[in-house]
């Protein structure tokens, strides 16, 4: 009983924090860029693709790590200086459909070039088997995302709330003009974190590619999960996004044990019964991150 | 405060688009000379292949999806993100209409509308208190949580019956409708009353958008709390706004479901939503024409481009395309033509001037 309860617990930690990954990229760009990037998924899902290639021909979980978010940040680059860039001053719901654009392009890509089956990126042979304490056992490949994610995110947070660039950030986010007025190219920074968005999530899709799998649907399975987390933790907000993350991740988990075919609904009855109560979110309208 | 720009722009939006009235006289006459020519071309594309007028049907009801969609979210502007919902359910019940009571359209298409009108009662009442975004992740969450019901048939479970929608398999072998006994089996016959639909439902949305209805509505999407300060009850107008909507997606429903003879959970999923927002976005919002072009656009050219290997591709760069360079969307497109034939072509040239230069920085 009590072995379940922190086998699950544990679970949810794990899946929230990858989760952590995409909902804080989706969220500063939102608070930031004041777009609702619906090519999150899609990118979260090349990372994943990117990931097994690099890993089934170099043959490195490794390599396919360190490489494959980059190369999604480079999709990333693209995407926002020849579409976004030109198109800030415009109506917001216009990114809606350009950003939808995207996803189905880059869906249409992925089936075009590597087909429609699921794939699967081979778990590390250093990171195989279980780790035993007494009676209990864990993979060791999910106490490494756990870790890995959790430190991420850590240093993520350190980041946006210490560093000079963090400030930076949070500067132009909060007004764009006067950080422009100060003598600060405000377009790098918002090409900036629109990468560092993407290779967020390129980075997730590679973590969750060997747990889960691989496959074209992944972007628009999981994008409407981030976009659940950011609503619910307040659109742009960066704590919200990591805590409601958490929360959605051991919602899953312990929603799986109970009823696993319902496990959807839970989500959105959160979500529903949080906006009812808190109609800006948890964390919304009152910080500026 | 970025935060606060989108939600203004979604929930009430500065520029109105297309002045005050929807569909002048001129835009009235080319709206029935559009009618005209599809009700001619109906037994023409027939004639050439049946499965024209299959394909017909479906733009024509995706274009009445969007047109209920536009009326709340290009008119009022309230983003609704759960349609499917209104959509579905209006499916439903005529599917379980027709299989246990009866086939009369008459019967069972004011049944499918009202079945829709009181899903978005329900959804709006429950929506309304957010507002933006937030009010279009409300209505998501609650269309979401009807598809899951569906998808597992939670009404079955809970009144511990065999089977009432059938979860994730739907209702199949639904009926066609009995009318003044016209053979529906005949795509033909179909596709007049669906057109009929269609027509009366674009007459009626015209008519309440430019009704002092109508105008409340617009003043909302204009300035909320101005139309606040003036009396309104602003919530009420909301919901019975999205009623009305939502009843003219469930009648898109009753249409769709014994046309393609199944009821399955697909009809409520967010993806159909999310397709609608686009086939909107796509034909230029609040114009109620517009969307229905874009709707009957999308529609063909998913099944044009369906056998084409690489048609997602071919898809997402059209709408890349059109946020870039025709960013008031087919309806922007074909006012900026008709107004000033010569112009379009230069403004055009501007246009991808401009974007050159911003991509530059």
């Amino acid at each position: 009983m009590v072995e379940t309860i922190v086998r699950t617990a544990l679970l949810g930690i794990q899946y929230g924090m990858t989760l952590a990954l995409i909902a804080t990229g989706l969220t500063l760009i939102f608070g930031m860029l004041d777009v609702i990037n619906f090519a999150h998924g899609a990118l979260y899902m090349l990372g994943a693709y990117f990931g097994w290639v690099v890993a089934s021909t170099l043959g490195s979980f490794w390599l396919a790590l360190l490489l494959a978010p980059l190369f999604v940040g480079v999709v990333g680059v693209a995407i926002e200086v020849l579409s976004l860039r030109p198109l800030y001053d415009r109506n917001p719901l216009y990114h809606i459909l350009l950003t939808f654009g995207f996803a189905i392009m880059i869906q249409g890509a992925v089936v075009e070039l590597w087909g429609g089956q699921t794939k699967q990126i081979a778990e590390p042979a250093s990171l195989a088997g279980t780790l035993t304490i007494g009676s209990f056992d864990y993979p060791m490949y999910r106490l490494f995302v756990l870790v890995v994610s959790t430190l991420l995110i850590g240093v993520i947070w350190l980041a946006v709330e210490r560093s000079d660039l963090g400030i930076l950030m949070r500067a132009s986010a909060h007004d764009s003009e006067m950080v422009d007025a100060l003598g600060i190219d405000v377009s790098k920074v918002f090409t900036g974190v629109f990468v560092f968005g993407a290779v967020l999530a390129g980075f997730a899709g590679v973590l969750l590619g060997v747990s889960r799998s691989v496959n074209p649907g992944m972007g628009f399975g999981i994008i409407i999960e981030a976009f659940v987390i950011v609503v619910i933790g307040g659109l742009g907000s960066f704590r919200g996004a990591i805590y409601t993350a958490l929360l959605i991740g051991l919602v899953s988990s312990f929603g799986a044990l109970v009823a696993s075919t319902l496990t959807e609904i839970f989500l959105f009855v959160l979500m529903a019964g949080v906006l009812m109560v808190r109609p800006n979110g948890l964390f919304g309208a009152t910080e500026a991150t | 405060m970025k935060a606060k720009t989108i939600l203004d722009v979604i929930g009430q939006r500065t520029t109105s688009q297309t002045g005050n009235q929807i569909l002048s006289k001129r835009g009235r006459l080319a709206v029935a000379l559009g009618i005209g020519t599809l009700a001619v071309a109906g037994p023409i594309a027939y004639s050439i292949q049946p499965f024209w007028v299959y394909l017909l049907v479906q733009m024509l009801v995706f274009a009445l999806l969007a047109l209920s969609l536009d009326f709340i979210f290009g008119y009022a502007g309230l983003l609704s993100f759960g349609h499917a919902a209104m959509f579905g359910a209006g499916g439903y019940a005529a599917a379980l209409l027709i299989r246990e009571v009866t086939a009369s359209a008459l019967v069972v298409l004011p049944t499918a509308m009202l079945v829709g009108v009181l899903t978005a009662a329900l959804i709006g009442w429950l929506s309304v208190r957010a507002r933006g975004i937030y009010f279009a992740m409300l209505t998501l969450a609650f269309a979401q949580m009807i598809y899951v019901a569906t998808f597992t048939d939670l009404p079955a479970m809970i009144l511990d019956t065999a089977m009432i929608t059938g979860g994730d398999n739907g209702l199949i072998g639904i009926q066609l409708y009995e009318l003044f006994g016209i053979d529906f089996r005949n795509r033909l016959n179909y596709y007049y009353l669906t057109l009929g639909i269609v027509a009366l439902s674009l007459a009626g949305l015209v008519r309440l958008a430019n009704s002092p209805f109508g105008r409340v509505l617009q003043g909302i999407r204009e300035n909320e709390e101005r139309i606040e300060f003036l009396g309104y009850n602003v919530r009420r107008y909301k919901i019975i706004a999205f009623s009305i909507s939502g009843g003219f997606a469930g009648l898109a429903g009753g249409l769709y479901v014994p046309f393609q003879s199944v009821a399955e959970p697909g009809l409520l999923h967010w993806t159909v939503s999310g397709e609608l927002v686009v086939m909107v976005l796509l034909g230029g919002m609040g114009t109620l024409w517009g969307p229905m072009l874009g709707a009957g656009l999308i529609v063909f050219l998913e099944d044009r481009l369906g056998g084409v290997e690489s048609w997602e591709i071919i898809l997402g760069s059209i709408f890349v395309a059109v946020v870039i360079f025709a960013p008031r969307g087919l309806a922007g497109m074909i006012i900026a033509v008709r107004n000033d034939p010569r112009a379009a072509l230069d403004n055009a040239k501007r246009a991808l001037r401009n974007y050159l230069q911003e991509v530059r920085g």
